[in-house]
């Protein structure tokens, strides 16, 4: 029966053509529509957990005593063999080093002496491992103003702001002044790649980012790095794998004294981000339910009009001796099968907007400032698992609904009634 | 008048699946003014808290003065002019004056903002009253933000080294007289209020500032050597991240509202189809065809006003309830240096209940007219006789 | 409290009958024997850290308070680095980056290689005569030493520290200890002088510790080897090109 009715959907187009097309473009609203409102709220645990937190971070723990000031004096040593030890450990996160640090940047004329001088702040990342995902992590790529990436070791970049402030071009030399791990002077020339806007106005002063292996050989960090980072390979947050394994993790240490021993914090532990992921869960759960709730309102008045504008077809059935039990089982697993093809065409539909925009996302705040901003004003969908079902139920459950209760009209009137006033 | 009454008269007797179409349409209208409302309700927050916390009516900057280099402030200070101290006393200005010292709090050596303000001052929200001398040492004022950071709190004494304008090295204890909670991250962080005099005195700086901030009665621009820096410029990093923001919110609305609209259309095409008779019989009765197509795109435009007005019922104390309690938010995102509240009123203008309003009207009226058009295209006697095709 | 008063009554006796001699006659005794037309040595600073200690050598030149001239020796990673002060203004030259960075202002008041001292307290280049007026405030014995303590009070605006208390060696007039003091009498740093030795006829002091008292923290110790006075010592060297040979 399920095949005849199928045949029936396929051939009469009033019945199939509209309500799947509207059910598609609503299941496919809703799909897009939840990306997106997850995508906003995760928008800021993605800025954080990129720029600072990672999704979960390992400091020393006089590192995290101190963490605001920068202190590389108590950064953590033996960090490659660390790092190491956590890919072999947990596999599902990618470890990367950091190193955060204060310096000055000198300017030389040509004699090599002091032309200019400003105050920086200074990132080391990762740059050159094949795969590396640490540019894109900063938004490097979409803020360089001009230039390009470090390309080699000893090249850097600068903030826009800096460069414009003391004439410096790409291919100029800058000298960065600072204090090694040990309290040592450090001292470091660097070329001049690209020039970066961050969008903020302290960092947009005075910064260079460079590579790793670079601000481990200036500032004599020789296999130590302030911070290690964790990702999910996934990209996402997961707040309990988190938990679990920073738990797991600091309990390897536990019994040590050493102040230089690693701790793990994970990304609610730190910026006060704790109360923000739990706003950003019940704010997204009531958006996602609203719009449910309204798709599901819409598609259920077309599941209604769809029983309507049947009447006709009904009266003559039931004219015909059709028991009304039967024509209502008939309408309500065709709207089963009219709910689900729609919901499948509007999720698939959905999907195939909202993967792109997970990607790339879309940009509100370049064009007010013109040129790229590293705090990303770039909003972008998130496709969780919910994505995949949530479109069923306004699709599948209110186009059945509203058959189911636009069928009753079956029941309630004579027959010949039905056939006479229902009739269009 | 005659289309609106017989769309009236139709949409009522459809029933509830009109009220369906309304429910939804009204749901994607007040959520369009909520949502607008939370931004523009954090946006005059930040901005009032900016202005009330910080920045007053603007700023009159010592010429080298640079917020965002420390390195400036030593040199950044200068004596009050018998006219500026004359509006200081007037209340129209209140001198600020900043160092840069160390503080030491349990032994570590951090670097520290001193801020000297006037504790009778009133015209920032500072708690400055606080700082007034209590048995001859000196009091401190710290934000909430930097007592977890330094690990201090009310009626602790926090050690504090400084150089004088002559570079002589001094050092006290100060006893911290009060924390004050305030969402305005950049009078906080790293910062400690003392009253002005006591720290004109310990930077052997009498008389001086590094800025003054204006009253709500100022009205002088630059007053020499001041610069004056206007609550635009000093709010010009807000403005942009609130901006973006909105963009951000505008899809979601967008979306809503296009299901709304979606409900609509399919309701329209279907009784499109299920009425040709009735549009037969106006054709016929002499009616023209854009007419007949005027009827129902009024029809589906009474749907928004419907709508509105269901949104009203239940919208307006819904909304009057959120901007009262308002909504909570964590302090996240304070690192970032721009003003978030704790919790945010929202506010909603009658610009943008009117302006929200219009859209709703017109992109129903759109969207009931793009089925209607087929109308036009009609055959009357076809119609009469219910062919429609 | 009886040791106390023990050592402070004889004091106050000498003191009230005139008989020690006049503070600031002892100070120009430290000055005359501390000072040198110029001086070379070579030196050790060992810095206590976090991480534990670490020490760096250097051979410094040095005509008057005006002018001088530090090369570092080791570790290996500082070796080469050369400093040169003249007058107020301070440079450093990095021989890996082939860089001469000028050391102005503000910056002059962070931390030399992580050590107790700020490049400012290196420069500081005024006599004490010139900058502190003196007084005896007692008689103490310092490690078996007697010593004559005074104390010294900026007699101009721009001292860096408002108040010193010294411990001088009452008989080969060399400071043992130092205390500097803020301007509200908070005690901020602490200087140990020790290992005096008989350098070409006159006592110096080979050892000194700094701490700053305000935090946390080992100190740092300065010790000099190899001090050499009166040498001929080039002129080129206290210029800007001799940074970069």
């Amino acid at each position: 029966m399920i095949r005849f009715l199928f045949k029936g959907i396929i051939r009469d187009k009033n019945r199939s053509l509209l309500p799947v097309l509207v059910i598609s473009i609503g299941v496919f609203l809703t799909v897009l529509g939840s990306c997106w409102f997850k995508g906003i709220f995760s928008d800021m645990i993605d800025v954080n957990a990129n720029f600072s937190t990672g999704h979960v971070k390992i400091m020393s723990r006089a590192y995290a005593d101190n963490a605001g000031q920068m202190p590389n004096d108590l950064a953590l040593s033996e960090a490659g063999q660390l790092v190491e030890e956590l890919q072999t450990a947990y596999p599902g996160l990618e470890w990367v080093q950091r190193i955060h640090f204060g310096g000055l940047l000198d300017v030389p004329d040509e004699a090599g002496e002091t032309r200019g001088q400003g105050m920086a702040t200074g990132w080391g990342i990762d740059f050159f491992s094949p795969g590396t995902q640490e540019p894109q992590r900063m938004n490097i790529p979409g803020s360089i103003v001009k230039g390009a990436l470090p390309a080699r070791p000893g090249e850097a970049l600068i903030s826009h702001e800096f460069a414009e402030r003391f004439g410096i071009g790409i291919g100029d030399t800058v000298t960065l002044f600072g204090s090694t791990m040990y309290g040592g002077m450090a001292f470091a020339n660097f070329t001049v790649a690209g020039a970066v806007r961050f969008g903020m106005r302290a960092l947009d002063r005075g910064a260079i980012i460079i590579d790793i292996t670079d601000a481990q050989a200036a500032l004599d960090m020789a296999d130590a790095a302030g911070e290690i980072l964790g990702f999910f390979r996934d990209g996402r947050y997961d707040g309990a794998r988190a938990l679990q394994l920073k738990t797991d993790f600091n309990a390897r240490y536990e019994s040590e004294t050493d102040e230089f021993a690693p701790l793990m914090l994970r990304l609610n532990d730190q910026n006060g981000l704790e109360d923000y992921l739990a706003l950003s869960e019940s704010i997204s759960g009531i958006m996602i339910f609203i719009f449910v709730l309204a798709m599901s309102i819409v598609l259920w008045n077309t599941g209604l009009l769809g029983g309507l504008r049947r009447y006709n077809e009904f009266g003559i059935r039931l004219a015909m001796g059709e028991e009304k039990k039967h024509i209502y089982r008939t309408l309500i697993i065709e709207s089963v099968l009219i709910g689900a093809i729609g919901s499948v065409v509007g999720t698939a539909l959905g999907l195939a907007a909202a993967l792109p925009l997970q990607e790339y996302g879309l940009s509100f705040g370049s064009a007010v400032q013109g040129g790229g901003i590293m705090m990303p004003e770039v909003f972008r969908t998130r496709v969780g698992p919910e994505a995949f079902y949530i479109g069923f139920i306004p699709g599948l459950v209110s186009m059945v609904l509203g058959n189911a209760l636009s069928g009753i009209g079956i029941y309630r009137r004579r027959t010949a009634v039905l056939f006479k006033e229902l009739s269009v | 008048m005659l289309a609106i009454k017989l769309a009236f008269k139709n949409i009522i007797g459809a029933g509830f699946r009109t009220f369906l179409n309304i429910a939804v349409l009204s749901f994607a209208f007040v959520v369009i003014i909520w949502h607008n409302g939370v931004i523009d309700g954090w946006n005059k927050q930040a901005r009032r808290d900016t202005i009330e916390w910080e920045i007053g009516r603007g700023q009159l900057w010592h010429p080298t003065f640079d917020p965002l280099d420390f390195l400036s402030y030593q040199d950044a200070h200068a004596p009050l002019s018998e006219t500026v101290q004359a509006l200081v006393e007037e209340g129209q200005l209140t001198p600020i004056l900043i160092a840069q010292a160390s503080a030491f709090p349990q032994g570590r050596m951090q670097g520290v903002i001193l801020k000297g303000i006037d504790p009778g001052q009133k015209i920032l929200k500072i708690p400055s009253g606080l700082l007034e001398a209590r048995n001859g040492q000196i009091p401190a004022l710290i934000g909430s933000r930097m007592a977890d950071d330094i690990r201090m709190k009310e009626g602790d004494q926090l050690l504090i080294r400084w150089r004088d304008k002559n570079g002589t090295f001094d050092a006290l204890e100060v006893i911290i007289a009060g924390v004050f909670d305030c969402n305005v991250p950049t009078i906080d962080g790293g910062q400690i209020w003392l009253p002005l005099e006591s720290l004109r005195q310990m930077l052997n700086m009498p008389g001086e500032a590094t800025l003054l901030v204006a009253g709500e009665n100022y009205t002088g621009g630059d007053a020499e050597p001041w610069v004056f820096r206007s609550q635009d410029y000093l709010l010009a990093d807000l403005d942009l991240i609130i901006q973006s923001k909105k963009g951000g919110g505008a899809i979601i609305y967008g979306l809503l509202l296009v299901i709304a609209l979606l409900a609509i259309f399919d309701t329209q095409v279907l009784s499109i189809f299920r009425r040709q008779k009735e549009i037969g019989t106006y054709i016929a009765l002499g009616m023209t065809r854009w007419q007949v197509v005027g009827i129902f795109t009024v029809e589906g435009s009474v749907y928004s006003i419907l709508a509105i007005l269901l949104g009203a019922l239940y919208g307006a104390p819904l909304l009057w309830y959120t901007a009262k309690v308002g909504w909570a938010l964590p302090a996240a995102s304070t690192d970032m240096g721009i003003s978030i509240a704790e919790r945010i009123y929202p506010v909603y203008g009658a610009g943008l209940i009117a302006a929200t309003i219009v859209l709703v009207v017109l992109a129903s009226t759109i969207v009931s007219f793009l089925p209607a058009r087929k109308i036009a295209r009609l055959n009357p006697t076809d119609a009469l006789k219910g062919k429609i095709q | 409290m009886k040791n106390i008063a023990i050592l402070i009554f004889p004091a106050l006796f000498l003191f009230a009958f005139g008989l020690a001699p006049d503070a600031n006659e002892i100070l120009k005794k430290v000055e005359e024997n501390m000072s040198s037309k110029n001086r070379v040595f070579e030196s050790e600073m060992v810095i206590h850290g976090r991480r534990g200690k670490r020490t760096i050598t250097a051979r410094t030149y040095s005509v008057g308070d005006k002018q001088s001239f530090t090369e570092y020796l080791s570790p290996a990673r500082e070796a080469g680095t050369k400093m040169l002060k003249l007058e107020n203004q301070l440079w450093i030259y990095s021989p890996a980056t082939d860089r001469t960075i000028q050391i102005s202002g503000h910056l002059l008041r962070q931390s030399v290689m992580g050590s107790d001292l700020s490049y400012e307290d290196m420069m500081d280049d005024r006599k004490l005569t010139e900058v502190y007026s003196a007084k005896t405030i007692g008689e103490e014995v310092l490690d078996g030493r007697k010593t004559y303590v005074l104390e010294l009070t900026a007699k101009v605006d721009d001292a860096a520290y408002n108040r010193r208390k010294m411990w001088v060696d009452a008989e080969r007039y060399v400071p043992l200890r130092e205390d500097l003091f803020a301007k509200g009498g908070q005690l901020l740093k602490r200087t140990i002088l020790s290992n005096v030795q008989q350098i070409e006829g006159r006592w110096f002091p080979l050892t000194i510790v700094f701490k700053d008292m305000l935090k946390d923290g080992g100190g740092t110790e300065f010790r000099m080897t190899k001090v050499q006075f009166n040498q001929d010592i080039p002129a080129y060297l206290f210029t800007k090109a001799a940074l970069k040979q």
